[in-house]
């Protein structure tokens, strides 16, 4: 009956060392109002200073997101007067913004368009205590880039897609972490009905207050079931902001259009135009990273992984990385995948600080899976192995040696063994002779312990097949 | 000595000081007494040192003291702007201006009395009360810088700081009868400027003779890192172009400047000062700067836009004063209205409302078109010649209290000074007579950006074929 329309707007934080216009640092989780300064404090008289950087990080995305380029760009004052913001007015640009016309691919191969990217400087933090707040400026004047997609996607699937999409870039191109738990990436959307088909938008709502890309979904969900039953029942939508409740699971009226500030943008007198020189373009678009679906195209074919493999190692920049890093040391895709996947990944999610924590480097988990690839150890072994490794530096062999993991692969040895758990298990012998097929799992089981886990389980399984034949 | 002191100029108090004819501290002790006997009178300095904190240094203005206008940036002093939202505010860093006043060994006086935020044309918008022109105290000084200008010419302090967004430094230098100078935009760092007008600010020297100026101006100009504004030169040396021959240079005399409305002795000493330099042989043109009627809306729309956002900061949040209030807009709403005077609430509803959507186009926007206009103006003239001649305001300093009631003709009197504001390009006023009633006059020169040189050869040229700048007020027995 309705088609929705979505466009979203996100901000990112850049990850340069110090703020946008001063030198004040960006550390995260410093004690309050400890990186801070005259200038990001708004103190009387002071000046901006407008930090390259930012423009070198924000021209990558740019380019990644295909945008055109503005030669020259200024910044505007936008002004509203709020605690958080020391000057009563934010640094930001308007009219000539770094980047336009851009677009992103989405999972699905559909081309999303950007409208716009553009720079500006960040507010502080409020903290609410009982019957007052208190203001921390050390994120105040934190670079930040705007990039405003144009109302193309069509149901929150692909919003959310689509900040997926858009998150793996500015990770893959090192210009931001993007965690949104810390507020370097934040959402705002903006979503309309219209009759199906119809040429003319309907009315749009902003919501605001989303912290995970789930609560965009979330929140977008909620919004499309309210504004149906509004326009069922013959109800018109009221042009607002509305603020997503994650608690509640809805989304509440905050302010109407008609109270919508009006900012008074004019460029910023205190800071020239900067010009933005075709051969720094030349320069960032020539060292830009692989973005990730060229990487996934790559995996496929380079490594022979299916597309799902290859989209799930591209995901996670790290991990891709880490297993390129590998394969410089054992060159077998598929094997190192299966590891990577399996007991490597279980290992990291028990770590603090997930896979920036592993001690393990790329030439000795390549050891691990060449190891069990000459069956020297088992899936035990390099489950015992990585459990020691990968949180502690250590050496491979020397771990393989004190725990004892070397495969037992000695036909006679274990044809002995074997042969001891047969005339300790005639209830076993006699299932299997039933039918009970499953019977020799539980025999194989008690060689592994017989052994404590070293036995080569391929080669128990054919003794006893063998022998419970005869 | 002190005698002595009082007709002395900044560098001769340098030199008696270098000659080991005096100490820096004796000077410095004798100006503090001058301020502290006259300063009740003519409300002049708002807060007045107990010593001078200087560094010593080697420049050639070493140990001279300086007055600074309380709108720039003395780390650790009470910096109010003349309004009762900063009253208890005290600066947390230096001024770049303040940090090379400091490394060049020159000592701080203390802060002088302005229009409130640099708002005004008299230096009767002030928290403080208006300051008194030493000239004839029933008569107002001037502004905004007017507490700077009148310091030097009462010789509370041999040279002082002011700044100009439209006039401020040139139109009381002419009400006190001294020199004052608005250096080009982007030669004098903003840094710790508190901000008015950001794209038309300027600080400037403001002295009783044009060698100080040049000496002063040496201090304080060059490139900053900290102002984006500020212009990439190398650090020249303006009192070389002091005594150099003005024969042959050409001045034009704009016919909009001379137009009703001026006063007929300003006039009269506008062509004095003029047939003094034709007979060193300064060739002058009459010319035509065509937009000049537009300079003054202009800048209020454009000056009054970039004020109300200035201002935005001062909202009883962080630092100045705040009135308790229920809730947030309350706190705002009450900690401004008691906090900032009238002149600052009717420049924030001028600029607030042209910068308004629905508005912008017609006001702010076309505001800045007039002003390319202006300044194409000044480019076409400067093609041909090598600096403009104008007088500096309509009128003698006017009584206090004549014209507080009617804003529109208070910003007239600035209507000679704002188009050089407007342009970027420099300008300085300089004593150039007295009316009957012993009122000092001002004459303005105008050149190219970057070419104070010029200035500095006129205005030596100027000085040292009269006397104007060399007269005192007789303010009695100090």
């Amino acid at each position: 009956m309705f088609d929705t329309v979505i466009g979203l707007e996100v901000h990112v934080q850049l990850n340069t060392k110090s703020k946008i216009f001063c030198s004040c640092s960006t550390q995260f989780e410093s004690p309050p109002n400890t990186n801070i300064c005259p200038v990001c404090c708004g103190y009387p008289g002071v000046l901006p200073v407008f930090n390259q950087e930012a423009l070198r990080l924000g021209l990558r995305v740019g380019i990644a997101l295909n945008c055109k380029i503005n030669s020259s760009i200024y910044f505007e004052r936008k002004n509203y007067f709020y605690p958080d913001l020391p000057k009563d007015y934010q640094i930001s640009q308007y009219k000539s913004p770094l980047g336009y016309q851009g677009s992103l691919k989405i999972d699905a191969g559909k081309k999303i368009g950007i409208e716009r990217i553009h720079l500006e400087e960040d507010a502080g933090k409020l903290i609410h205590k009982g019957n007052y707040s208190l203001v921390d400026f050390n994120r105040t004047g934190i670079p930040l880039l705007e990039i405003v997609s144009l109302p193309q996607l069509t149901s929150p699937k692909e919003a959310f897609d689509y900040l997926q999409s858009l998150k793996l870039i500015l990770q893959y191109i090192g210009v931001s972490s993007c965690d949104m738990e810390k507020g370097y990436l934040r959402c705002d959307a903006n979503i309309s009905l219209k009759k199906k088909d119809a040429n003319i938008f309907g009315t749009k709502v902003e919501l605001k207050n989303m912290n995970s890309f789930k609560g965009v979904k979330a929140a977008l969900e909620y919004e499309i079931k309210r504004q149906t039953k509004q326009l069922k029942d013959k109800k018109i939508i009221i042009q607002e902001t509305r603020l997503w409740d994650s608690d509640k699971l809805k989304t509440i009226a905050m302010r109407s259009k008609e109270e919508a500030h009006d900012y008074r943008y004019f460029p910023e007198p205190d800071l020239p135009d900067f010009a933005v020189p075709a051969e720094l373009i030349k320069q960032e678009r020539e060292s830009l990273e692989e973005l990730p679906k060229a990487r996934v195209e790559r995996f496929i074919k380079q490594y022979q992984l299916s597309k799902e493999e290859s989209s799930l190692l591209v995901e996670n920049k790290q991990l891709a990385d880490f297993f390129e890093k590998v394969l410089d040391f054992f060159n077998e895709p598929k094997k190192v995948y299966k590891l990577l996947f399996g007991p490597f990944l279980e290992q990291v999610k028990l770590l603090e600080s997930g896979f920036s924590g592993i001690k393990i480097s790329a030439k000795d988990f390549a050891k691990v899976v060449k190891y069990f690839n000459q069956k020297k150890i088992n899936n035990r072994g390099v489950k015992k192995i990585l459990a020691i490794a990968v949180p502690e530096k250590k050496d491979i062999d020397k771990i393989i040696k004190a725990e004892g993991l070397i495969q037992l692969s000695d036909q006679k040895g274990l044809e002995e063994i074997a042969e001891k758990i047969l005339e300790n298990n005639p209830k076993a012998i006699k299932e299997y002779k039933q039918g009970k097929t499953k019977a020799i799992q539980f025999l194989l089981g008690q060689v592994m312990k017989e052994t404590r886990g070293r036995a080569n389980p391929q080669l128990v399984r054919k003794i006893f097949e063998r022998r419970l034949k005869e | 000595m002190d005698k002595k002191l009082i007709k002395s100029s900044a560098c001769e108090i340098a030199k008696a000081i270098k000659n080991r004819e005096t100490t820096s501290s004796e000077v410095y002790s004798f100006f503090q007494k001058r301020i502290t006997k006259l300063n009740p009178s003519l409300n002049i300095f708002i807060d007045i040192y107990k010593n001078s904190s200087s560094l010593g240094g080697l420049s050639a203005l070493a140990g001279v003291p300086i007055g600074i206008k309380d709108n720039i940036s003395i780390k650790g002093k009470k910096i109010t702007c003349a309004s009762s939202i900063l009253a208890s505010h005290k600066a947390v860093y230096d001024a770049t201006v303040i940090e090379k006043i400091k490394s060049s060994g020159l000592s701080l006086m203390g802060t002088t009395n302005m229009d409130e935020f640099a708002f005004g044309s008299s230096t009767e918008n002030s928290c403080y009360g208006p300051a008194k022109n030493p000239w004839d105290k029933t008569r107002v000084v001037g502004g905004s810088s007017g507490g700077s200008a009148a310091a030097v010419a009462a010789r509370l302090v041999p040279f002082a700081l002011g700044s100009d967004t439209g006039g401020s430094i040139r139109q009381p230098a002419s009400f006190c009868g001294v020199v004052g100078l608005k250096p080009t935009y982007g030669r004098v760092s903003r840094y710790g400027l508190v901000a008015f007008g950001s794209s038309l600010d300027q600080i400037g020297p403001i002295t009783t003779n044009i060698e100080d100026c040049a000496h002063l101006l040496n201090v304080i100009s060059g490139f900053d890192s900290s102002d984006s504004t500020s212009a990439k030169l190398e650090p020249g040396d303006f009192t070389e172009s002091l005594g150099k021959d003005i024969a042959n240079l050409k001045i034009g005399i704009p016919k909009e400047y001379f137009d009703q409305g001026l006063d007929p002795e300003v006039k009269k000493k506008l062509d004095q000062a003029i047939d003094f330099f034709k007979k060193k042989k300064v060739k002058f043109k009459e010319i035509s700067l065509p937009h000049t009627q537009y300079a003054v809306p202009t800048y209020y729309i454009i000056s009054s836009s970039e004020a109300s956002s200035n201002l935005q900061r001062f909202d009883g949040i962080r630092y100045g004063k705040r009135v308790e209030a229920d809730n947030l807009l309350k706190t705002y709403q009450k900690s401004r209205h008691q906090g900032l005077g009238n002149e600052a609430k009717r420049r924030i509803f001028l600029g607030t409302y042209s910068l308004s959507s629905g508005y912008y186009d017609a006001y702010y926007l076309k505001a800045l078109k007039v002003r390319k206009l202006i300044k194409n103006d000044f480019d076409q003239a400067f093609q041909e010649l090598d600096a403009i001649i104008t007088p500096t305001s309509p009128s003698p300093a006017f009584k206090i209290g004549q014209k507080t009631e009617d804003p529109l003709s208070m910003y007239l009197s600035d209507i000679y000074t704002i188009s050089s504001n407007l342009a970027g390009v420099p300008a300085i006023s300089l004593p150039c007579g007295f009316t009957k009633n012993n009122l000092p006059l001002g004459m303005q020169l105008i050149t190219k950006e970057f070419d104070e040189a010029t200035l500095m050869k006129l205005g030596s040229a100027f000085q040292q074929g009269t006397d104007f700048h060399k007269k005192i007020p007789e303010l009695g027995n100090v």
